[in-house]
């Protein structure tokens, strides 16, 4: 068993259970999260369309709040980006399909299109029935 | 790779994003959580919480960085009193970016 961590935009979250019904694994958890990655958040560009893409492509944490105020119009900057982090604990065999069909869907080519992790998982229970592993997550 | 899941208090979030930042390691995600340990929760005069705000910071890093970040966040989110939450460390399979598809952190 594989539990896959998918950290996408949350637009194309309705087209990533779509496209996961399709292939038959529609069990997941979705939560809310907030997230960052190498370019430590902030996509004005992308955020505000009106914004001249030469003003910041990286904005870097500043270490006071009225510095970092000073220097950048808050409303137009984000130190985290809003996403959706999906949870699905599969098969070891799927794995590879299920990834392949997340990232066809999310790809933009855009940064910020998030990180899918795949790690090991022990042991799976169905709670209503007690079923184990295999059984568990069919 | 590892997968690192460190429960903080929520007010030491910021300090230890900038840490991190300042290491090298700036991608992370974040969420709110609630949880509670081995004092189930907190009794503050006739009112009993059980349970707590924290902020749970979610990273992967690669292996032979683990113990930095470990502790730069221990050493940054410590008060030295009860709650001041937990770190995991989980093994991570794979890592893929999904703009390029490709199976790189």
């Amino acid at each position: 068993m594989k539990e896959i961590t998918a950290i996408i935009r949350r637009d194309k979250l309705p087209e990533t259970k779509k496209a996961l019904d399709e292939l038959g694994y529609s069990s997941l958890t979705i939560q809310s999260v907030d997230g960052r990655g190498k370019q430590k958040g902030a996509m004005c560009a992308e955020m505000d369309s009106e914004m001249p893409g030469s003003f910041c492509t990286t904005v870097k944490l500043k270490p006071t709040p009225s510095a970092y105020a000073l220097e950048h119009t808050l409303p137009k900057v984000a130190l985290y980006v809003p996403k959706r982090m999906l949870t699905l604990i599969v098969p070891d065999d799927v794995v590879s399909k299920l990834v392949k069909s997340i990232v066809k869907v999310n790809q933009s080519g855009k940064r910020g299109d998030g990180k899918i992790f795949v790690s090991p998982v022990e042991g799976a229970v169905r709670v209503r029935t007690g079923e184990m592993d295999g059984e568990a997550i069919s | 790779m590892k997968m690192i899941r460190a429960f903080i208090r929520p007010e030491k979030e910021q300090e230890v994003v900038l840490a991190l930042e300042g290491a090298g390691f700036p991608s992370l995600t974040k969420m709110p959580v609630f949880g509670r340990g081995k004092q189930k929760g907190l009794q503050v005069g006739p009112v009993h919480y059980d349970e707590l705000p924290k902020t749970l910071i979610m990273t992967v890093v690669d292996t032979e960085d683990v113990e930095k970040v470990v502790s730069i966040i221990h050493d940054k989110a410590k008060t030295g009193f009860i709650g001041d939450g937990k770190i995991f460390v989980s093994p991570v399979d794979a890592a893929y970016t999904v703009r390029t598809g490709e199976a790189v952190l």
